[in-house]
């Protein structure tokens, strides 16, 4: 079978709620009827295929070509399958996804992976705010899965994230880890300012020092060797991420914070 | 059946179910690891007074732990799941935690049944404990004064077989611990199983029951040399000295394996070297379903 695709026509003027577009909710249903399911663009209700062109009929691999930023909730609450997008995709991809795989060869909007609870995301490309996060208002982001970012991450990375991995193979932006609970956020690049801002459990993981300091809310707890490292590296093996190729380490400068908040926050720096 | 001139009864070993598990105790060096196995498996060769039977499995090479350091498993085992959560708890606590750059991990995942293993350790750390899953399992940092000690949350909890056995009956003394000596050297090499008595030989076997009310245990008179003449002795006249060998497994296949090597071992040995009999505990079916035909066994 081949991939269930679905071609943009033309480039949408308004936003597009992608969300009835996943394997689970796509399961068991006729070309005809996935032709007729009613996508929520701008404040109109229009036919899927009156944007996309779609091809194939393989549900459980979904594709999404000649993509656009403004195509929102890709992968919305996805419990199984692989979605692949083939250029940017818009705001809150992967939100609630409880498990399955979705590659993204382009950039993603703000919001990526929020509340996400389990499964893979990869990004070929960068990630904008709040990636990992919680919706507004609301306490916990993401819960579980894994989020990696080839390129930069935009501000409030894993924002009040409560479990799970992002791994960003490039920069990250300003509040890195912001309201963290806890996870672990790890970075081959830079990260920006106010970095664990606010963070009350959890990691960061740092590959290099940061050339503007470490803020004065965290703590130095001195160099250590510790174990739980070299188990975890070897858990990103699995992953398709320059995480699993970094020779491991467990030998790192700890620091911990936010201590305006309950402190039990760290952030390791390999040495 | 007479095997190298030892003979092997018609009997068979009686043993009972337990509930086990495996943990992997890793340490910067094996040295260290060992000396944490040791104390973990210590006081616990019989469920009659230790609460658990346990003992090291095996030393394990540094790419055989999760942490890549070196490594020792070992096997512990109770009557009842409750039973075996407390002894690990208490055990992994005072033995394993304390133990110089000690970490814990299980040696039995993705069981059906678990119990805590560093669940309720972590609490040791007075709220500066960090909670890490890895690979969907879960881990506690727990802050110590050497650094950091690393252990698993939970560890699998298999159905497993205890008190299979075998005696080794011999004109001397010296003569029935050199054989039981040989067998335990082969036996350590089966994977799965344990002789939790020191050195893997008891020279105490038991019987079920005694005239004192308050004992469930009492001396296998039948098999006591010194009383031949006193009890309905099981022995001949030339049989000086006996020794058991138990064996706990994770089945019951694992333990026919260890039986048989062992057996084997001690009839390699032979009548020359003053090996009379192979005989078992067996207890008229008063002590457990699981039954051990030495016969079968050495088929």
């Amino acid at each position: 079978m081949s991939a269930l695709t679905f071609t943009l026509k033309t480039s949408p003027a308004q936003r597009v709620d992608c969300s009835p577009l996943t394997a689970d909710k796509l399961a068991d249903k006729t070309a005809a009827e996935i032709a007729a399911i009613t996508l929520v663009v701008g404040n109109q209700k229009v036919r899927t295929d009156e944007i996309f062109d779609i091809q194939g009929e393989d549900v459980a691999n979904i594709h999404f070509a000649k993509a656009t930023d403004k195509l929102d909730h890709i992968g919305h609450a996805m419990a199984t399958g692989k979605i692949t997008v083939d250029g940017d995709a818009g705001a809150y991809l992967g939100q609630f996804m409880a498990a399955g795989d979705i590659v993204i060869n382009g950039n993603t909007g703000v919001y990526t992976a929020c509340e996400m609870k389990g499964g893979t995301i990869k990004i070929n490309g960068n990630a904008g705010d709040f990636l990992g996060g919680a919706r507004i208002g609301y306490k916990n982001g993401m819960t579980g899965g894994t989020v990696i970012v080839t390129g930069n991450t935009g501000a409030r990375t894993g924002d009040h994230m409560r479990r799970g991995y992002i791994f960003i193979e490039g920069n990250a932006g300003d509040y890195c880890g912001s309201r963290m609970v806890s996870g672990t956020i790890a970075v081959l690049g830079k990260v920006g300012k106010h970095f664990g801002y606010a963070m009350k459990r959890g990691t960061l993981l740092l590959t290099s020092a940061p050339e503007q300091g470490i803020s004065a809310n965290f703590n130095d707890c001195g160099s250590h060797t510790l174990a739980f490292l070299p188990l975890m590296f070897a858990s990103f093996k699995k992953f398709d991420t320059k995480f699993a190729e970094i020779e491991p380490f467990s030998r790192v400068q700890r620091y911990a914070g936010d201590v305006s908040g309950i402190g039990m926050g760290e952030i390791l720096i390999k040495i | 059946m007479i095997i190298n001139g030892v003979t092997i009864d018609e009997t068979f070993a009686e043993a009972f179910p337990m509930k086990g598990t495996r943990l992997i105790i890793t340490a910067l060096n094996a040295k260290w690891a060992m000396i944490s196995a040791q104390a973990f498996t210590g006081f616990a060769t019989s469920v009659i007074a230790c609460g658990c039977e346990a003992g090291i499995e095996r030393e394990l090479d540094p790419s055989e732990t999760p942490d890549g350091r070196p490594g020792v498993s070992v096997l512990i085992f109770a009557m009842g799941g409750k039973g075996l959560a407390k002894q690990v708890e208490t055990r992994a606590g005072q033995c394993i935690l304390t133990s110089p750059t000690s970490a814990l991990f299980s040696g039995l995942d993705n069981s059906e049944k678990e119990i805590a293993l560093g669940q309720n350790l972590r609490y040791f750390g007075d709220g500066f404990q960090i909670s890490k899953m890895i690979d969907g399992k879960r881990y506690w940092r727990i802050p110590v004064m050497d650094g950091e000690f690393l252990t698993q949350e939970k560890t699998g909890v298999h159905d497993s077989v205890g008190g299979g056995n075998f005696l080794v009956l011999a004109e001397s003394q010296a003569q029935a611990l050199a054989a039981c000596e040989a067998a335990i050297e082969e036996m350590r090499k089966i994977p799965n199983v344990i002789m939790p008595f020191p050195g893997g030989v008891v020279r105490s076997g038991s019987k079920v029951g005694s005239k004192f009310k308050a004992l469930n245990a009492s001396t296998n008179d039948a098999f006591c040399p010194t009383l031949k003449g006193q009890t309905k002795s099981d022995l001949s006249p030339e049989v000086e000295s006996v020794m058991e060998i138990v064996i706990d497994g994770l089945t019951k296949e694992d333990i026919d394996k260890a039986m048989r090597v062992g057996i084997q071992a001690v009839c390699d040995l032979g009548a020359e070297n003053g090996i009379r009999r192979i005989s078992a505990g067996n207890y008229g079916g008063k002590l457990g379903p699981y039954h051990f035909h030495l016969q079968e066994i050495m088929a």
